[in-house]
């Protein structure tokens, strides 16, 4: 099996995942595991580590959330009421293992074959926010993973790395393992707290924000698995190391990549923040038979779609593909090849989110199935003439502060990037309908070129 | 207080208001869906987009807490181009059956895409269907139809934050959510038919009211509720002489927003009547049983000979009964009638003791454990005793005619169903064992029956009143309709029989009478019967926005906060 990383480079999160039985606890501490969480233990009573001290070496490390949306996870933290301020309320950690964004498949990787990587860094965050008790919500399709993780909180139990009393330190701290049912929705963080409490997964209103209310009414912090992964390795290793990865101060770390779609070695791979994607497509066997290369969605089904053109001098860390007016989001790389048939990935795109809607807000729950149907007349060949037209102006009509989450934005991001940057695709699709009223538009409302495929639409 | 500036206009709204009511109190109508005051805030119909300075993207104003300072933009062109988009979602799947759907007319769907709507469809897609989840009755009164739900879960929140039952939820997701009841249960609870009120558009109807009448052909009336002695505050719906429906009628003090199922469905029995004219015996007395020796005839010879045997009766053995039903002005007259004039010591009401009613309003004056409650299952049990008309126990009249150790000259009943002991023929019995009895009533029962004179009365829809609840608080209903000629009301009764004694003058009206009765009850000093007090709030147009009626237009909250001072002195 070729590498999943670089040439030279020296793997941190997907370090231990080949090792036989890299999931049981032995192995995980014979490799040096939980040497951070002990150390900590050991100096709380000595003062030598104190909860800020754990949050300044995140902050010092530049690590922004890997969950999507690239939130500096130090900064996140500080967000948590301080005592005085929140009395008597429970401060809770809820690691978001609800992975469900199309395209993404890093965090699973994680849970399956290294999960007291996940464990450890979760016992530290808890550490550094006062939590007494975390939860890992994990999404519910991901049955292997629950398993593999639940054995892994009984062995630290076990071990006595959680508990009462962890170590004689006289800090407290349980961690449960929480089963979703499977919705996407639910990895939205608020989404996620109110499942958590075993309600619909409806993403709530902010303010407030989960830091000041979330599960139970209290403060909670939501990080992603990847990024307390992360956690742990700062402290095992140092903010000045971690900074090391990374094209500059603001994208800093190890960074997972899921690349999938038209490549010859589709999967996770480990890179330094920033890679740029030429890069990585090369590591991952490029384009698939050798074919041109036609778009890249680059952070997931929810990150507006690029063409080849603005991927090639592309750095993929949160900043370099944001100026590529996209987003890193969880780092799921779908590339698509020049057989790909855009309107075809678009619709089919649509259809997911048609169906992971919450329906709480109307724009998002009777936008995102028309969006769906027009796609699919579309693409069957029974568009309209004003289809395309319509469809950018109702997926513009669903964002921008239209509904409660940001689920509504990222259904309409494939809509209508897909038609800004492939209208001929489209236009071609109207072509080929023979639909009377498409046979009836004035070529003057449509270019010459459309005219005149619809004159062969209609005639073969 | 904060200042608040609504499309260039300043008003003060309380601290804890949010963006939404501040467009309400400056006259704004931000049109909406899932909001309603006594509900949690959830933001999800995204109907009352608003722009406001310094925030960037539109807002749904009811989610934005207002503070001093505040600009919000509610008609700017951003704002209306929102809450078009949101109208346009909303109507792309809902039904077009206003023509069979019993919401057209209060439908706020309807009279938002009225209001501000497109001209037309941009959709061409085939519109979303709910197989088996249409015109099914969810529980014993409500039909749901879940083709026609526009998802803002005001339903879900009823039963979940008002009636605290819970038996609603959303199923299934996104465009195929709807509303249904959880597995294995139906909607019942005691006010399971709010649910259809504050359901905007007819996804939620009656059983009962449905397919009855067009809402818009229904005249409202100011009525209380005859159910309890809670005396919630009903709107009256009528048409032609007939009653369709109560809605409640929005009273923050007593019944809130809400009314129980027992009290709404009592509407139709206000419909009966089996009495035209005056009955009095044909031949000797007593009577012989089931009217068989009645005949009818008019007012005159029936009271003439009323006033003939109370004259000649001894006063001590003339039993006159009141009745929580009747109104307090009613009850005024039969105890100076009766009492004063007549000198009978036995001027006495008797009501049942009811299962228990409960309204949910923690703010009430009384209320207990989230609930105003009520255990007499009568309108006026306060009121009678109020006007002076004595509990009826063993050892009064009542107690000794049915313990068989009294027979009256004259019985005079002034509502044949003053309990539901009457319609047991054992209890007639007893109470025929008077020399004479009188009786007035509108529709037959066992004690109608034994009568020897029956007064044919309109009951509550022919007449105007005022009942005292449980609370003390003495609350007016209006006559919905003029009562067939020849049947009169108990008042006009009480008042013709009290002429002949010289003591009454039929011109008299029930807002005379109260001003007499609120000269001689000093509990009632100061009451007149015109006040807000009294009156309460008129009906509103639409039972899903009956809120409106809480804000008087173009003023600030700071006076539609000032409900009109209802609380009550009796
Ligand atoms: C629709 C939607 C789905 C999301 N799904 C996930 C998810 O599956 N996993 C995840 O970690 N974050 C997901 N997020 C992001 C979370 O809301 C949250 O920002 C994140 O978990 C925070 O963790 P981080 O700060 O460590 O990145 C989602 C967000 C949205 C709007
Ligand atoms: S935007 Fe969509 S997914 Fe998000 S809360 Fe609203 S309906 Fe639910
Ligand atoms: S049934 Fe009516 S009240 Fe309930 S969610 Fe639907 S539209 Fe709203």
């Amino acid at each position: 099996m070729s590498e999943m990383w670089p040439a030279g480079y020296v793997p941190v999160l997907l370090a231990r995942i080949s090792r036989p039985d890299s999931p049981a606890i032995d192995g995980y501490l014979a490799d040096g595991g939980y040497a951070s969480w002990k150390k900590v233990l050991a100096g709380i009573a000595t003062g030598e580590w104190t909860p800020s001290k754990v949050t300044d070496l995140v902050k010092a490390s530049g690590l922004r959330g890997r969950g999507g949306a690239g939130f500096p996870c130090g900064l996140k933290w500080t967000f948590v009421p301080p005592k005085e301020k929140r009395g008597n309320k429970p401060v809770y950690l809820l690691c978001n293992a609800d992975e469900s964004e199309p395209g993404t498949f890093k965090d699973r990787v994680l849970i399956e074959k290294d999960p007291h990587q996940i464990l450890e860094g979760m016992m530290l965050a808890s550490f550094a926010l006062g939590v007494r008790h975390a939860y890992l919500y994990i999404r519910g399709e991901m049955v292997h993973g629950a398993e593999v993780l639940n054995a892994a909180v009984d062995e630290a139990y076990a071990k006595g790395l959680l508990g009462k009393n962890v170590q004689g330190s006289g800090l407290d701290l349980d961690l449960t393992i929480h089963r979703g049912g499977g919705a996407y929705i639910c990895g939205e963080e608020t989404a996620l707290i109110e499942s958590l409490e075993g309600k619909r997964g409806h993403p709530r209103i902010k303010p407030p924000f989960p830091a000041v209310s979330g599960v139970w009414a209290s403060p909670t912090v939501v990080n992603n698995v990847e990024t307390l992964c992360c956690v742990k390795h700062i402290l095992d290793r140092g903010p000045d190391w971690f900074r090391t990865y990374g094209r500059n101060e603001k994208n800093t770390g190890p960074k997972l990549f899921c690349i999938s779609g038209h490549v010859e070695r589709p999967g996770v791979y480990e890179a330094p923040m920033g890679i740029p994607f030429l890069e990585l497509l090369a590591l991952a066997g490029g384009v698939k038979g050798g074919r041109k290369l036609k778009a890249v969605i680059p952070g997931g089904s929810s990150a507006p779609m690029l063409t080849a053109e603005e991927v090639q001098s592309m750095p993929l860390d949160f900043d370099g593909v944001a100026a590529a007016k996209s987003m890193l989001g969880s780092a799921a790389i779908i590339v698509m090849d020049e057989t790909t048939d855009i309107p075809k990935a678009v619709a089919n795109i649509s259809k997911f989110y048609a169906h992971e809607s919450c329906g709480q807000c109307t724009p998002c729950r009777e936008g995102t199935p028309w969006l769906n149907k027009m796609l699919k007349r579309v693409v069957n060949g029974q568009g309209k003439r004003q289809d395309l037209d319509l469809l950018v102006q109702v997926a513009s009509q669903m964002g921008n502060g239209m509904t409660i989450c940001v689920f509504s934005d990222a259904a309409i991001a494939p809509v209508l990037s897909g038609i800004a940057k492939f209208r001929p695709e489209f236009e071609a699709c109207l072509a080929k309908a023979a639909s009377p009223d498409f046979a009836l538009t004035a070529p003057s409302d449509v270019t010459e070129k459309v005219a005149g495929r619809m004159a062969e639409g209609i005639h073969s | 207080m904060a200042k608040v500036t609504v499309d260039g206009n300043v008003v003060e709204v309380p601290n804890d208001a949010n963006a939404l009511e501040a467009c309400r109190a400056a006259g704004v109508d931000v049109p909406h869906f899932c909001y309603h005051p006594r509900f949690t805030i959830v933001g999800q119909c995204r109907m009352c987009m608003v722009e406001i300075d310094g925030m960037p993207k539109v807002q749904a104003s009811c989610t934005v807490p207002i503070r001093d300072g505040m600009v919000i933009r509610a008609t700017s062109e951003k704002a209306l181009a929102a809450r078009n988009a949101t109208m346009e979602f909303l109507l792309i799947n809902h039904p077009l059956d206003c023509p069979i759907c019993d919401q057209a007319g209060e439908c706020q769907l309807q009279d938002n895409a009225v209001a501000g709507g497109l001209p037309v469809s941009r959709t061409s897609e085939p519109r979303r269907l709910t197989p088996g989840y249409d015109r099914t009755e969810i529980g014993p009164h409500v039909i749901a139809d879940m083709t026609r739900c526009i998802h803002c879960t005001r339903c879900i929140r009823f039963c979940s934050e008002i009636a605290g039952t819970g038996e609603l939820s959303l199923i299934e997701r996104g465009g195929h959510a709807i509303v249904w009841t959880h597995e294995g249960r139906i909607l019942d609870n005691e006010w399971s038919a709010c649910t259809a009120d504050v359901c905007p558009v007819g996804a939620l109807t009656t059983k009962e009211f449905r397919f009855r009448k067009r809402v818009w052909w229904l005249d409202k009336t100011s009525s209380i509720c005859p159910g309890c002695e809670i005396g919630c505050n009903v709107s009256l719906e009528h048409r032609d002489q007939v009653v369709h429906r109560f809605l409640p009628r929005v009273n923050p003090e007593v019944n809130d927003f809400w009314l129980c199922d027992h009290g709404r469905f009592l509407a139709e029995s206000l419909n009966g009547r089996d009495f035209l004219k005056p009955l009095v015996p044909n031949g000797t007395l007593p009577s012989a049983p089931g009217g068989a020796g009645r005949r009818e005839t008019n007012w005159g010879e029936a009271l003439g000979l009323v006033h003939e045997k109370l004259k000649a009766a001894q006063a001590g053995s003339i039993v006159a009964l009141g009745s929580a039903n009747l109104s307090t002005e009613e009850n005024w007259l039969l105890a100076e009638l009766f009492g004063k004039t007549v000198g009978s010591p036995n001027v006495e009401f008797e009501a049942d003791q009811g299962p228990l009613r409960r309204i949910p309003n923690r703010k009430a004056v009384g209320a207990d454990g989230g609930f105003v409650k009520g255990t007499v299952a009568a309108p006026n049990a306060k009121g009678a005793e109020a006007a002076g008309v004595r509990k009826a126990d063993g050892a009064s009249a009542l107690g000794k005619i049915l313990a068989g150790s009294l027979v009256p000259d004259v019985l005079y009943v002034s509502d044949a169903a003053f309990s539901a002991r009457t319609a047991d023929p054992a209890f007639a019995a007893k109470l025929r064992k008077a020399k004479f009895l009188v009786v007035h009533a509108r529709v037959e029962n066992p004690l109608t029956d034994v009568a020897d004179v029956v007064l044919p009365v309109s009951g509550m829809t022919g007449k105007d009143g005022s009942f005292v609840n449980v609370q003390g608080r003495v609350q007016r209903f209006d006559a919905a309709f003029v009562p067939p000629p020849i049947v009169r009301t108990d008042l006009e009764v009480l008042l013709h029989l009290g002429r002949l004694f010289g003591s009454f003058e039929t011109r008299w009206t029930a807002a005379h009478v109260f001003g007499k009765l609120a000269a001689a009850v000093p509990a009632y000093q100061g009451l007149t019967w015109e006040e807000p007090a009294v009156t309460g709030l008129p009906p509103s147009s639409s039972p899903a926005a009956a809120y409106d009626v809480l804000r008087p237009p173009r003023t600030s909250v700071d006076d539609t906060d000032k409900l009109p001072a209802l609380a009550g002195k009796a």
